[in-house]
């Protein structure tokens, strides 16, 4: 075997480098992509790990509420049996006005107390922290690690702007730490403050974000727990830092979780590159098949050898994956990282994104079986090659095994399976997408071949009657070599099934997104503190809205204010605004009840409306009750509506203003939506607010487009990393184009070379590989358009609904389908450009003697 | 060394073709043979029979005692690895490989020791007069040296029956000379039973026996004219 890889195999790849390069390509980008993603994924979920058990320090438990933990609660805990020590903390992240340091994770600690909970490890002779008073009585003071430090060329002593809520703000750097425990936190881009400087800081009023608590020795982690639980109540959650780890991990799975199937097509993609490889190689070394079984191979022996190189092939191209998805990966990981900050909040670290042994070798090993699978039906094809039939003259074709009908039941079976899974799936999450995807993909394998050939038999007769000459050569040309057509097809279908199925997912959802929000955010301006929707860096005062409302021009001012606490392990969003304006200007969509239920329900009697998702998941509608644990106790909310809302992919449920500041006692605003009075120019008051709240507050004024373009954009960049996806399987889909139609040139050398002879001019055999091109194209695209509906279908209903109960209703991507068709001709005239161009040069003489 | 017994070969089209129809025939150890016919007549499939690249469609087909019909396609080629040995007209070398490569491939396949391969090959080499050219490709042969090279290549595994499809009939009249001395020489010193199919009455003299097909039926089976020579 090693004789035959070192000299047949080898040669072949020497004779071939351009195609075994466009082979190798389709490896290499799936497994690119696969372990980029893994990678990044990783990284991301490390780093939140890390990020929460390092600044954790020595704490067993941490004390959180919704709204942020009061100040008093500290005292109330601190003489409890088995409490060592407590210390408040505040978290924020900051960008320092240099931007290219990175964020900066700001923990707000009391260092009177803190040392308790976290070893610092000051460093450096002139560190004031000798003298904590000193450091407290400075406001602007800081302290650094030291790697930041170096980085930002910064001495003890000195300052550095970063850009707070109110404005930039100078910081002194007191004090340096080693890098070590604490300060490896946020990837060493850390600034510790005084946390009552934070709350002043950041606008918590005299909250701190979180209390970790130490036990004393002995003091097993659920006596702790229990202690405080039944001294706090039911409205503090007490859990240890890797329960918060897990939680914060669990929010972004679901997300990352995504691109495991983006990574999964690439790779189907690239298997089908290979099956096309291969069995263009069977084809032109047929010959060679046939001298080898009648010197005496077995037909495993053949069958070995092509496996053999489809190893070879998948680990170099494996290697060369893992070495592009390393360098890729950064891009993938700064993505999600910035994804799962604006929409889950949950801060990472952004460290650097590497490809540890691990991700490496399942990437490799998938790489390999990708080839091996690609490889199988060819290699299994060769070995079945009879030497009479290799030496055979004329066209040869490695034939399908098996007959069409089977085939066809098959593929009709495992696509209605996919179907029948997806409208009553037994099951949800990353199995349900997992297995009709693979039963769907199954199902496309088997019908992909006689589909393509009754489309080509179809459009045969219409490209002879067009294009005479051109027509028939590529008619001929696909039909005759169905392995090689069905392969190609089928690399081209799944790749535009993909995009449009994952276009049509993007676009129903973005598109039914903008509705709500044309129908829901109908004030003229929007006063926010902060850019973050789900981390708010600031809250205003609840007396802010009395200045607002005295503004020359506004109308009315709604104060709006959302919480996430957790609903039966999820969660969900709860949000609170003045409901009577509110009913006057927005148009809710409801599915039970109305404005009248809601203006009586929610408004005069304290009761709550729910979004759909909220309704879809925990099965709770009109005439029930929404359980929720306040800061004053247990209360329930009688459910008045339910309506169509997108705020919250876990659910949302929304109560009167005055019923939030009841239950919660917090009058604190994330959001002031401002109607402005008819006929004022709403620039105008954005200005004069601008001007009032200047030097007081931080306050982002946007106008009703601005406010929705934001949103929109943040679901753009939800979606980038399935837009670069889609854009791969595209490239794959574009080379699997012009392996097949170089090899389809190799094949008939000697038929062009006699069509030459018998008087072809170069522009009609041209003429003839772009044809071929376009019709591959325009087959794959029928084909793909029915599976891309479906699979959109699919997204926006079953996965749509398992992972945040929205329904959405089905928009087909009628705007991709008619990009594809403008781009995908031009696509496919390109990618035909070199075979067309090597079949235009051949010489006759030299193709008629070609075998 | 051969035996057939009611041979029939029927390819299977848009309508069914009869091959062969019903072929007896035996032939001896040590015996070389040629098979002449019109195209179409059948030889090509009677010796791809003989040799268990194809299987018949009735009857048997005897070689060194063993029945090719009944055995599986991995016997056949195991059986095909020791006892048989091909050339063919278009001398179906592979041409990346080097002269030396392409006569050591049927050993590669059997897994004899690369120092036994050396021998064997220079050995070869050195009885078809190739011994200077063991390091060349193929295309840098000229005709009756690429098959002599395929005869090295059938040689090397000292099969007792090589088949010879048109051995000649890709050479002018001098170099198909030499190639079938050669094979004489070969059946003279080894004993290698010969069977040679060709449209050529020269090459078909040079053996002893002459066999002739038509319509998938033996015509005639003699003494060839030349006797062997």
């Amino acid at each position: 075997m090693t004789f035959l890889l070192r000299t047949l195999s080898l040669s072949y790849v020497r004779r071939h480098i351009a195609k075994t390069l466009l082979t190798l390509l389709g490896v290499v980008v799936g497994v690119a992509t696969f372990s980029a993603i893994r990678s990044a994924q990783g990284t991301l979920v490390k780093g939140i790990r890390s990020t929460v058990d390092r600044v954790a320090g020595k704490a067993h438990l941490q004390i959180n509420m919704v709204g942020g933990v009061p100040e008093e609660v500290q005292e109330r805990i601190r003489e409890l049996p088995g409490i060592r020590a407590t210390s408040p903390v505040i978290e924020q992240i900051v960008v320092p006005e240099r931007s290219e340091l990175g964020s900066l994770m700001v923990i707000g600690i009391d260092l009177l107390g803190d040392r308790e909970m976290r070893e610092y490890g000051f460093e450096g002779e002139d560190a004031d922290l000798d003298d904590p008073l000193l450091f407290l009585a400075q406001p602007d003071s800081a302290v650094f690690t030291r790697d930041f430090a170096e980085r930002a060329g910064l001495k003890a002593g000195e300052t550095i702007s970063v850009r707070v809520p109110t404005g930039v703000k100078r910081v002194a750097a007191r004090g340096l730490l080693t890098p070590k425990g604490f300060s490896e936190a946020f990837g060493g881009n850390l600034m510790v403050v005084d946390v009552y400087a934070a709350q002043e800081l950041f606008g918590r009023g005299r909250r701190f974000d979180r209390l970790d608590v130490r036990l004393t020795e002995g003091t097993t982690i659920a006596q702790g727990t229990a202690t405080l639980e039944k001294a706090l109540g039911p409205a503090y959650r007490v859990e240890t830092p890797e329960r918060r780890g897990e939680q914060m991990e669990r929010s972004v799975n679901n997300f990352v979780a995504g691109f495991n199937v983006s990574s999964g097509f690439a790779l189907s993609i690239g298997t089908f590159l290979i099956f096309n490889a291969f069995n263009v190689a069977v084809n032109r070394r047929r010959r060679d098949i046939g001298t080898l079984r009648a010197l005496g191979a077995t037909p495993r022996q053949v069958q070995a050898l092509f496996l053999v190189e489809a190893l070879v092939v998948g680990i170099v191209g494996g290697v060369l994956g893992c070495l592009a998805g390393a360098a890729i990966s950064q891009g993938f990981l700064q993505m999600m990282g910035q994804t799962t900050e604006t929409v889950y909040g949950v801060t990472t670290s952004g460290g650097v994104a590497g490809l540890p042994p691990g991700i490496a070798l399942q990437s490799m090993a998938l790489g390999v079986l990708a080839s091996l699978a690609g490889a199988w039906g060819p290699a299994l094809a060769a070995s079945r090659i009879s030497p009479t039939e290799a030496f055979a003259k004329g066209t040869f074709q490695a034939r399908l095994s098996g007959k069409a009908l089977p085939r066809i039941a098959a593929g009709v079976v495992a696509f209605g399976c996919a179907i029948l899974l997806a409208v009553r799936p037994p099951y949800g999450g990353n199995p349900l997408i997992l297995s009709v995807i693979a039963l769907g993909g199954v199902g496309l394998v088997f019908l992909v071949g006689p589909l393509s050939r009754l489309l080509l038999r179809l459009l045969s007769p219409l490209l002879i009657r067009f294009v005479p000459v051109a027509g028939r050569l590529c008619s001929d040309a696909l039909l005759g070599a169905p392995r090689r057509t069905s392969g190609t097809v089928m690399a081209m279908a799944l790749s535009l099934t993909f995009v449009l199925g994952l276009g049509g997912y993007m676009g129903s959802m973005k598109a039914t997104m903008v509705r709500w929000m044309d129908d829901s955010f109908t004030c003229d301006l929007f006063v926010r503190a902060s850019a973050n929707f789900n981390r708010p860096d600031f809250l205003f005062p609840g007396k802010l809205r009395e200045d607002l409302l005295n503004v020359p021009g506004v109308r009315a001012v709604e104060s709006y204010r959302g919480i996430r606490p957790m609903y039966q392990g999820h969660q969900i969003l709860l949000g609170s605004i003045e409901i009577e304006p509110l009913l006057e200007r927005v148009k809710n969509q409801y599915f039970q009840g109305n404005d009248e239920s809601v203006r009586q329900g929610v408004a005069r009697q304290g009761g709550c409306f729910v979004s759909e998702n909220f309704y879809q998941r925990f099965k709770l509608g009109v005439g029930q009750e929404v359980e929720l644990v306040t800061p004053t106790g247990l209360a329930r909310f009688p459910i008045a509506a339910v309506v169509r809302d997108y705020s919250s992919d876990q659910g949302a449920v929304f109560i009167d203003r005055a019923t939030f500041l009841r239950y919660w006692q917090d009058d604190r605003v994330d959001i002031y939506d401002v109607s402005v009075a008819g006929g004022v120019d709403a620039g105008q008051v954005r200005n004069l607010i601008r001007a009032k709240l200047a030097g007081k507050y931080p306050a982002l004024v946007t106008t009703r487009q601005e406010f929705v373009a934001e949103i929109a954009k943040a679901i753009d960049a939800f979606y980038a990393i399935m837009r670069v996806t889609v854009f791969l399987a595209l490239a794959v889909a574009f080379l699997g184009i012009v392996t097949s139609l170089l090899i389809s040139v190799a094949e008939r050398t000697r038929e062009i070379g006699v069509l030459k002879a018998l008087g072809a001019i170069p522009s009609q055999i041209v003429r003839s590989i772009i044809v071929e091109a376009l019709i591959i194209a325009l087959v794959g695209l029928v084909v793909a358009i029915p599976a891309g509906n479906l699979f959109a279908a699919f997204m926006e209903g079953a996965v749509a609904e398992f992972f945040t109960g929205w329904s959405m209703p089905h928009h087909y991507p009628w705007d991709i389908l008619v990009q594809l068709f403008i781009a995908l001709p031009v696509v496919s005239a390109l990618a035909a450009w070199i075979p067309a161009r090597q079949a235009g040069k051949l010489k006759i003489t030299e193709a008629i003697e070609y075998e | 060394m051969l035996n057939l017994r009611d041979v029939t070969k029927s390819f299977d089209g848009k309508s069914e073709v009869t091959a062969l129809a019903g072929i007896n025939l035996a032939i001896g150890a040590g015996e070389m043979v040629a098979i002449m016919g019109p195209s179409g007549s059948g030889k090509s499939t009677l010796l791809n029979l003989m040799g268990g690249l194809d299987v018949p469609t009735s009857g048997q087909v005897m070689v060194a005692g063993k029945d090719l019909a009944v055995e599986s396609e991995k016997e056949r080629s195991l059986f095909r690895r020791s006892k048989i040995s091909y050339i063919f007209q278009a001398y179906h070398l592979m041409p990346t490989l080097k002269v030396s490569q392409n006569v050591a491939l049927p050993l590669h396949l059997a897994g004899v020791p690369a120092r036994e391969i050396a021998e064997k090959i220079a050995l070869v080499l050195r009885q078809v007069g190739l011994e200077a050219r063991g390091s060349h490709l193929p295309d840098e042969l000229s005709g009756g040296e690429r098959q002599r090279a395929a005869i090295a290549r059938a040689l090397v595994t000292g099969a007792p029956l090589l088949l010879a499809d048109e051995p000649t009939g890709n050479l002018d009249t001098a170099r198909g000379e030499e190639i079938l001395s050669l094979l004489r020489s070969i059946h003279r010193e080894r004993g290698t039973t010969i069977v040679m199919v060709t449209h050529d009455h020269h090459a078909a003299s040079a053996c002893e026996r002459l066999i002739r097909l038509r319509d998938g039926k033996v015509e005639g089976d003699s003494a060839a004219t030349g006797g062997g020579r």
